[in-house]
């Protein structure tokens, strides 16, 4: 089937295999290879990407389901080479150890951050528990959470206090 | 442009895991065929339905291995497949590889590929398998003392049985290898694993070919944990199996489900300990038998044998000790190497003995733990001397920190309120071994360029997987030539480069290959002022370099690192140099069992708190405090990262993760679904980690202390907070002890049966 969507602005037009998943899609056709396959059954987040401003788990959905559609992926948010906020939190936190959760995990605070600006804790973790990380334990991605939505002295002491 | 921080990298979605690199026209996809139960004896392999799903389809069987198929090193249990006519040892194990032109359709192949074989009757348990004489090699004892004699003249003595569960990594990218051939018959292989020598060595080994045609390069990993240091042979040699028979480039990525179910996770342990104390609860001798339950294949099953048994003790001065351990082999998967490496289970048994003694006799925990801690002067059970104990230091520091007295009575007023939950807590002393347990295995090599522009290039042994080894290299670098960060990059570990290393494992990473990297920084940098103290006309020992400058006497020369290198360039001086490193006075006796085979041991402490709702069984986590010894940190982000992560990781081995299996050997635990790993929700709000400051340790590189493996083995005071509370809940419904079997992971599921009286 013919499948025409937008990626981070730019149209790309292809002919796929029916039973061929948006990850597939993106990472073998298109090269967006940000956008990890952790589980390929819906389980770890890694493969996240925004599905017309929805963040989706895009091994849980068909490349043609997202025929017509707008898709953003991780490559689409350091705007002319420099990071984003999120991004640059994740990195000034030490939110990232092997990375491989790196990207699903900054789309699905930018899903939350849109709903919920300054989230609590509780809300942060609610917000994203869909992500999955075997590395950090989870603690320094919170406070970048929190730094970036100018949490900033929660992010540094009390609850989440490194000594 | 200055090379783009890693971390850069990863929030940009720009690293590249092998499965993202660019793929070859010609390239092929592999699958793997695997045994469908626990033991079998293979006849023959039946094709047909797989090759007539596509003409691209080609399967690969034993007999087109064109050297040894053998990958075991220890014991030589390990085929590359298994051949006709031979046994299989595990439901998972490879039987065939299947090739094809897309990843689907070669998956899609290999699970219609179909087996005649006899079924076998399969061993699970490792106790079964010990009293059948199923023991790998010869079981291993270490001793000090008259237990026999000391028994008889202790107060209280108590017995017990303790079981630990398996542990799968979950590295979040699964294994992988891409297998290029190259010309002649060289073979070139971008393999995710820890041991990027011990996969030259297996390919090598499989293809009959002397290791210099192969060439093993290890990209940044996601997530390795153990889990691909032996284990990760297997899929690059499969790789380079099918590029070798088809002279195409070969893909091999697992799949989640065919990784959780064909790959190495964490040992079982199945233990029975007896430990006497005095009347006033000091420890007069302990004795263990460990059940190490290593799967089908012996794996690295003696090297974590070994670790079990070096930490029986853990933190404790026990005069009289005896400790066995057992590798029974089964018909499970082949158990590995996973953070802790056999060190959690042993931490665990004593522990739990302790556990036994406070609550037989009423001592209170903390009280003594602490006074049958280690200090200086004493000497561990296989005589190395304990020199730089910090074991008392954290464990006081700890209980001031968390005013442990008042946080126990604010928690018995509490449990005496609050009939429906319960509250717990417990604190635990760590002391941790670093050094390869295998002596031979403490070496490590590199290679260092520095560019006439003045930019340094490093190679070393250590494989980049998350704990930023190349970002503390880079800093070991930086600082040895008094530069700035930026201009050092660190290339991704190669054969080519540095040749003969060990796995980076062992939490041994940047102490082993930060000091090759400084060896060999420090050769380049003597060269270099030489040739400044010719330019400055002042004594070469006058010379340091900083801030990008060379300095005499501490004062800032006009002569600047980027010309120091042109000139010295000039002059026709190598500006390279390769390093090596062997960790020094190591030594160790396997006959007498006496030896130092630790450069040093790390020491900690933590305490957990913990909520159980005593209706449901369900707990909570509700806070971790560590007080840990660190050393100098090289990096204290990177540390803080590695102790929060590693505390993950044991409280979810402790509480969470339920490796199951059924009667027959089959993983039930197979996907994520199933198997459930620390979330978001599971650490506790508060989580404090504190490092001991002013502490340097003069045995590793910039006085820092190994940091990867320790702070997992706090994870067990998750376990004993839990098992707290559910004592508080006990004591007023059944009443009674602690419970006769310790039993990791403590699942709501238990918790429930505890709290029912339906287990011990
Ligand atoms: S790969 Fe899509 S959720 Fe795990
Ligand atoms: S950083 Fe490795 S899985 Fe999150």
């Amino acid at each position: 089937m013919r499948v025409k969507l937008s990626v981070n602005g730019s149209v790309y037009e292809r002919e796929v295999e029916e039973h061929f998943t948006l990850l597939r899609f993106l990472r073998e056709e298109l090269g967006f290879t940000g956008a990890k396959e952790g589980c390929g059954a819906g389980e770890c987040g890694a493969c996240t990407v925004f599905l017309d401003g929805k963040t989706v788990n895009s091994c849980m959905v068909l490349a043609v389901e997202a025929d017509g559609s707008e898709v953003e992926t991780i490559e689409g948010q350091a705007l002319n080479g420099s990071l984003s906020d999120i991004q640059a939190a994740f990195d000034r936190h030490h939110a990232v150890q092997c990375g491989y959760c790196t990207g699903g995990m900054v789309l699905s605070v930018k899903e939350l951050l849109k709903r919920i600006p300054k989230p609590t804790v509780p809300q942060i973790k609610e917000g994203i528990e869909g992500n999955f990380c075997r590395c950090t334990g989870y603690q320094q991605i919170i406070e970048a959470v929190l730094d970036v939505s100018g949490q900033a002295e929660s992010a540094g002491k009390g609850e989440l206090k490194h000594a | 442009m200055n090379p783009i921080p890693e971390s850069v990298l990863n929030v940009k979605g720009q690293t590249r895991y092998i499965d993202d690199l660019p793929e070859a026209k010609t390239l092929l996809h592999a699958a793997v065929a695997a045994s469908p139960c626990a033991r079998g004896l293979l006849k023959g392999v039946d094709a047909g339905a797989a090759l007539a799903l596509h003409p691209s389809i080609r399967i690969i069987t034993a007999a087109d291995i064109p050297g040894v198929n053998q990958l075991g090193t220890a014991v030589a249990d390990e085929p590359l497949l298994v051949a006709a006519g031979s046994e299989w040892g595990f439901r998972g194990q490879a039987l065939a590889l299947v090739l094809a032109d897309s990843v689907s359709l070669a998956r899609r192949a290999a699970g219609l590929v179909t087996f005649s074989f006899d079924e076998l009757e399969p061993v699970l348990d490792a106790r079964e398998a010990a009293a059948k004489g199923l023991i790998i090699l010869s079981p291993r004892t270490q001793a000090m003392g008259d237990t026999a004699a000391a028994f008889a003249s202790c107060a209280t003595v108590i017995s017990g049985r303790v079981e630990s569960g398996g542990q799968e990594h979950v590295y979040l990218e699964t294994q992988a290898a891409l297998a290029t051939p190259a010309e002649g018959c060289a073979m070139r292989v971008i393999s995710g694993t820890q041991h990027p020598t011990g996969v030259q060595e297996g390919i090598a080994r499989v293809l009959g070919l002397p290791m210099h045609l192969v060439e093993v390069e290890a990209p940044r990993l996601g997530g390795g944990f153990g889990g691909k240091e032996d284990q990760a042979a297997l899929w690059a040699a499969l790789a380079c199996l099918g590029a070798r028979v088809t002279g195409k480039p070969v893909k091999l990525v697992l799949s989640r489900k065919d990784d959780m179910r064909m790959t190495g996770k964490r040992h079982p342990y199945s233990s029975d300990f007896r430990i006497g104390v005095d009347s006033g609860g000091k420890i007069l001798a302990f004795e263990a038998d460990y059940y190490q339950n290593s799967g089908a294949i012996c794996d690295l099953s003696p090297a974590i044998l070994s670790r079990t048994l070096f930490h029986a003790a853990s933190a404790y001065r026990i005069p009289n000790l005896r400790v066995t351990g057992y590798m029974c082999r089964t018909n499970l998967p082949p158990f590995t190497a996973f953070r802790g490496f056999g060190a959690p289970q042993a931490f665990f048994v004593i522990e739990a003995a302790l556990d036994a003694v406070s609550r037989r006799t009423g001592i209170d925990g903390a009280k003594l733990r602490r006074q049958n801690l280690l200090c200086d002067g004493d000497s561990f059970h296989f005589g190395m001397p304990v020199e730089n104990c910090r074991a008392r230091l954290s464990f006081d520091r700890l209980v001031e920190k968390v005013k442990w007295e008042s946080l126990r009575r604010n928690i018995d007023s509490h449990n005496a309120k609050d009939p429906l939950v319960k509250r717990g807590a417990a604190l635990m002393p760590i002391c941790f071994g670093v050094s390869f347990t295998k002596l031979l295995m403490n070496q490590g090599g590199s290679l260092v360029h520095v560019y006439k522009d003045g930019s340094i290039l490093v190679s070393t042994g250590a494989v980049e997987m998350g704990q930023q080894v190349s970002r503390k290299i880079a800093r070991v670098v930086a600082l040895a030539f008094g530069v700035g960060i930026e201009r050092v990059r660190v290339e991704r570990t190669t054969t080519l480069t540095v040749a003969n290393t060990y796995p980076t494992a062992a939490s041994t990473g940047s102490d082993i290959n930060g000091m090759a990297a400084l060896a060999a920084c420090q050769e380049i940098r003597a060269r270099l002022l030489v040739e400044a103290a010719t330019l400055l006309g002042a004594p070469a020992p006058e010379l340091s370099m900083e801030s990008g400058r060379v300095m005499r006497n501490g004062s800032p020369t006009p002569l600047s690192w980027d010309e120091l290198v042109t000139r010295t360039h000039e002059a026709r001086i190598d500006l390279s140099a390769h390093g090596f490193y062997a960790t020094p006075d190591l030594v160790y006796d396997m006959k007498s069992e006496r030896g130092s085979p630790f450069a040093y041991h790390v020491y900690g402490c933590a305490a957990v708190t913990a909520s159980v709702d005593v209706l449901r069984g369900t707990w909570r986590l509700d806070s971790v405090s560590v007080v840990h010894d660190g050393g100098e940190s090289i990096d204290r982000a990177v540390d803080i990262g590695q102790v929060e992560g590693a505390l993950a990781q044991g409280l979810g081995w402790a509480l969470l993760e339920d490796l199951r299996f059924d009667e027959k050997g089959k993983l039930l635990a197979d996907t994520l679904s199933t198997y459930k790993v620390p979330d978001f929700h599971f650490m506790p709000e508060k989580v404090d980690v504190e490092f001991l400051e002013g502490f340097p340790n003069h045995r590793a590189v910039m006085r820092s202390k190994a940091i990867g493996e320790p702070p997992l083995v706090y994870g067990i005071a998750g376990y004993f907070a839990v098992l707290d509370a559910i004592a508080a809940a006990r004591r007023t419904a059944v009443g009674g002890e602690g419970p006769g079997l310790y039993d990791i992971p403590l699942t709501p599921e238990k918790t429930l049966d505890c709290l029912m009286g339906a287990r011990p």
